[in-house]
């Protein structure tokens, strides 16, 4: 049976199972004087639940060991003697014979994939069999065990609010599960990429040209510190010189200035740019900006200029990250006091000598926080890069020469054919577990300044 | 310790040096004001030309993107008569009807009937002249009035990418010439072009549609709508609501508050790692982008839904309380609509946010070339904004207004989505 066909059952069973357990509460309930504890409905979860949540967890635990169990019931096949010793051969032929066998695809490029399928098929359709009578199996019990515990003197209200608070810890444990989840993979693959390349190569190397690895010294030609250079000098050099005096003088404008009939107009305009999606950006970038800052570069006299400058990437990252600063400056603008304000504009200064003297002096480790956060952004934003910056790695302080990003060659790195065991694909992590500790170390930073300067105020 | 204070006090009663008032009308107060005032008005403009480029910077954006992809939904289109009845193909009147018509036109050889007919009213090069997908018109045609088989018919079908570039006045120069012999004759016409909407990715640039793309969009939006969205209002609950305050619980919101933070492709090398490499889940698959999307969403949802929570008064939980409800009964009867604008507004954002999303999807190799819709969740997919990527590196001019027209439905559809959140936000806010 089909796994929707089977879910779909198994919880049709646990709606009869809260159907007749809420009549059977209902029934005792009626005509009585004694106080209950549960409503019927509370009985009725309680037997779906019971009916509902032993399948499906053994439907999910079954979905993960089962595709193991039917290969190897298909290895012990006679005709499975002919296969290749384990390695790609044999998994490209096995994963023939299952599309084959589900009906995917009508052709093979293996024979043996061929002779193969038959099998595949009835082991298949029999470990199938096999789930779906468990799953029924396991589905009657649970829900005739919970129907005997209906009864008038029962707590189903404490039992099913017991399970709902389980799935409430369960839900918020996903987000560490996530954490956990990304923080092992990365160190898992670095480890491997670094069991093969000394990590000082990595950090401190100069040369970045993954496509021509030699065997013997791989880490010579795997040195970051270009990469991480062009990072930082597009996302925190260029774009912030575009962000953070647009966000500012905007932010500024329009909490100071602007009439609110503006202040409402303009400031979900200015957000709109930072919900543009970023490949827009990108095409935008690679489109016009890059021709433009090339042809700039040529008419002031720099005849080598590159159309996958620094320059180009730098500027549309700037534009994406404005609202971004001043939505942070916005606030930290707004929780310096009134008082100090009105103390500073009585004194007779005008509201430019305020607003430099006074707000943003107050402001500013706001402001400051709101800038390492829109760093962050800036140096894990993927595509413009991608479409934007090149794929050569240099060391320049030239923002009209061509640079590259460890998100950029991230992407690089991991398209094409992905062998997982080459340093070329391991060095992909190793540039993911970087920029992770660098943006989160960023975050913690700017979030402590911001939380800290807050809390001298209120 | 009083007495050596005392001392530095002046202790004479003489009248204290007046201060001359500041007389503003001299030469010197004049300008000083003068200045302040122009300074105060150039910080002024200052702001103010911020705000107006950051606004021109999009306006920018959005003109040239509508300029350059609005052409992409009308295509040109070239008189061709066939006759149908001299070609004379072997066709079964009868397998014209239902399943098989497609298959029996293209083994009947329409194909090259129409390149024919080309040939002998435009040239020897009359084929180049149109699109790879022009007999399918006359195909589909057919299929409506089978009677086009016994004469001879004038169909209007696609030019080929370089003419309808041309025709749009940015050909090369041997197009544009083409071009205009065709328009001299009249044969040249213009119309919306439906296939846009309705059709895959293809190699030619004027087949090309992104329905495919549109779909898989679709379908990926919901795994991670199907995902995200309870875990991240049952975590929100949970911290919002009941959790107490210990190390463990510090350690989960730290963990949403960081994972909000994570640049994107990490989330996609998490896909690749986890889903991928661990599970061997299928590659390209909407099923994993779903999930990579969803792991992304949740914390978005899971802030937006705690604010929500939290700005419902405690005298209606306290209400709840006072008459007998447990503390689940209080937050799933009373807390959680109440906060539900809320959360479906952030749960809005959070979602055109990951529909815009394009990093982590090429990570897990949603940018393979692909022609067909996808029709379930494990078949390999694309989505709008990697379709978009695809398009950008096409090096064929006709993939450029195809790639601004597929900027402009995504535009739009984030639009919607952003609109929708704004008038739940106004409609529904409650300030208690």
């Amino acid at each position: 049976m089909s796994a929707i066909a089977l879910l779909f059952l198994v919880l049709g069973l646990g709606l009869i199972g809260w159907l007749t357990a809420r009549v059977r509460a209902t029934r005792f309930r009626a005509g009585s004087t004694v106080r209950f504890s549960s409503l019927p409905g509370h009985h009725g979860w309680f037997v779906a639940l019971w009916t509902a949540i032993p399948p499906l967890i053994f439907l999910v635990v079954w979905s993960m060991t089962a595709p193991a169990l039917v290969t190897d019931t298909v290895l012990a096949t006679p005709a499975a003697m002919q296969l290749p010793p384990p390695g790609f051969d044999r998994a490209s032929i096995l994963s023939e014979a299952r599309s084959l066998a589900e009906g995917r695809s009508f052709g093979a490029f293996h024979g043996l994939a061929r002779t193969l399928a038959p099998s595949y098929a009835a082991a298949q359709t029999r470990y199938d069999w096999i789930a779906t009578a468990l799953a029924l199996l396991l589905a009657f019990a649970g829900g005739a065990f919970a129907f005997t515990r209906v009864k008038p003197g029962f707590g189903a209200r404490t039992q099913v609010e017991r399970v709902v608070m389980l799935m409430l810890l369960g839900a918020s444990l996903i987000a560490i599960l996530t954490t956990v989840g990304i923080v092992a993979s990365l160190l898992y693959e670095s480890a491997r990429f670094f069991s093969v390349v000394p990590i000082t190569d990595f950090l401190f190397g100069t040369h970045w040209s993954p496509q021509v690895i030699d065997g013997r010294d791989p880490g010579a030609s795997l040195g970051a510190v270009p990469l991480f250079w062009g990072t930082f000098f597009i996302g925190a050099v260029i774009a912030m010189i575009v962000a953070i005096p647009f966000g500012l003088m905007s932010a500024i404008y329009l909490t100071q200035y602007a009439a609110p009939t503006t202040r409402k107009w303009m400031k979900p305009i200015l957000e709109m740019l930072a919900g543009v999606p970023t490949v827009v950006y990108g095409y935008f970038a690679a489109l016009t900006v890059a021709p433009a800052v090339r042809d700039f570069a040529v008419s002031i006299g720099i005849s080598w200029a590159s159309s996958e400058s620094a320059l180009a990437a730098g500027l549309v990252m700037g534009i994406m990250i404005i609202p971004f600063v001043s939505s942070m400056a916005d606030d930290s603008i707004a929780a310096v006091p009134s008082s100090m304000r009105d103390g500073s504009l009585a004194m007779g200064a005008t509201s430019s000598e305020t607003i430099r003297r006074v707000l943003l002096p107050a402001a500013l480790p706001g402001v400051v926080g709101g800038v390492l956060l829109a760093v962050s952004r800036a140096i894990g934003e993927t595509m413009i890069v991608v479409m934007a910056a090149s794929g050569v790695a240099t060391l320049t302080l030239n923002p009209f020469a061509s640079t590259t990003t460890v998100t950029k060659q991230i992407v690089d790195l991991l398209t094409g054919e992905a062998e997982f065991d080459s340093p070329k694909t391991l060095a992909a992590f190793a540039l993911g577990l970087t920029l992770f500790v660098v943006t989160l170390l960023l975050n913690i930073v700017a979030l402590r300044v911001v939380k800290r300067y807050r809390e001298a105020y209120e | 310790m009083s007495d050596t204070l005392v001392p530095q006090i002046p202790t004479t009663n003489a009248e204290p040096a007046r201060r001359v008032p500041t007389d503003w009308t001299t030469q010197a107060m004049q300008s000083r004001i003068r200045r302040r005032y122009a300074s105060e008005r150039r910080f002024r403009f200052a702001g103010l030309a911020a705000v107006w480029m950051s606004a021109a910077f999009l306006a920018y954006l959005l003109i040239t993107m509508v300029m350059q992809g609005a052409s992409g939904f009308v295509e040109t289109r070239v008189a061709l008569p066939v006759d149908l009845a001299a070609a004379a193909l072997p066709i079964d009147p009868a397998r014209l009807v239902g399943r098989g018509a497609d298959l029996a036109l293209a083994g009947a050889g329409l194909e090259g009937t129409v390149l024919a007919a080309a040939s002998s009213k435009y040239g020897t090069d009359g084929a180049n002249l149109l699109s790879d997908g022009a007999w399918a018109v006359v195909r589909d045609a057919i299929k409506a009035d089978p009677s086009l088989l016994q004469r001879r018919t004038v169909f209007e079908v696609p030019v080929s990418s370089p003419i309808d570039v041309a025709a749009k006045g940015n050909g090369t120069r041997d197009a544009e010439a083409v071009v205009a012999r065709l328009k001299a004759s009249g044969a040249l016409t213009r119309g919306f072009n439906a296939g846009f909407l309705t059709s895959a990715d293809s190699t030619d640039a004027t087949r090309v549609g992104i329905w495919g793309a549109f779909k898989g969009s679709l379908l990926t939006m919901v795994v991670t709508l199907l995902l995200a969205f309870p875990i991240g209002v049952l975590s929100a609950l949970y911290l919002e609501e009941y959790a107490p305050k210990n190390r463990w619980t510090d350690l989960i919101e730290v963990s949403i508050n960081n994972l909000a933070a994570v640049p994107s492709i990490i989330f996609g090398l998490l896909g690749l790692a986890v889903f991928l490499g661990t599970f061997g889940m299928p590659r390209s698959a909407p099923i994993v982008g779903g999930l990579t999307l969803a792991l992304m969403t949740m914390p978005v949802i899971v802030i937006a839904g705690r604010n929500a929570i939290k700005s419902v008064p405690p005298s209606i939980r306290d209400a709840s309380l006072g008459i007998g409800a447990s503390p689940v009964q209080v937050v799933f009867h009373h807390v959680l609509p109440l906060a539900l604008p809320g959360i479906l507004t952030g749960t809005i954002i959070g979602m055109a946010r990951a529909l815009g999303e394009t990093a982590p999807l090429l990570m897990i190799g949603m940018r393979a070339f692909i022609a067909a819709p996808p029709s379930g969740l494990n078949d390999p997919a694309t989505v709008l904004p990697v379709q978009i990527f695809l398009w950008s590196d096409q090096v064929s001019r006709g993939f450029v207004e195809k790639t601004s027209a597929a900027i402009i439905v995504l535009l739009v559809f984030l639009l919607a989505m952003n609109g929708v959140a704004i008038y739940l936000r106004n409609r529904f806010e409650t300030r208690w």
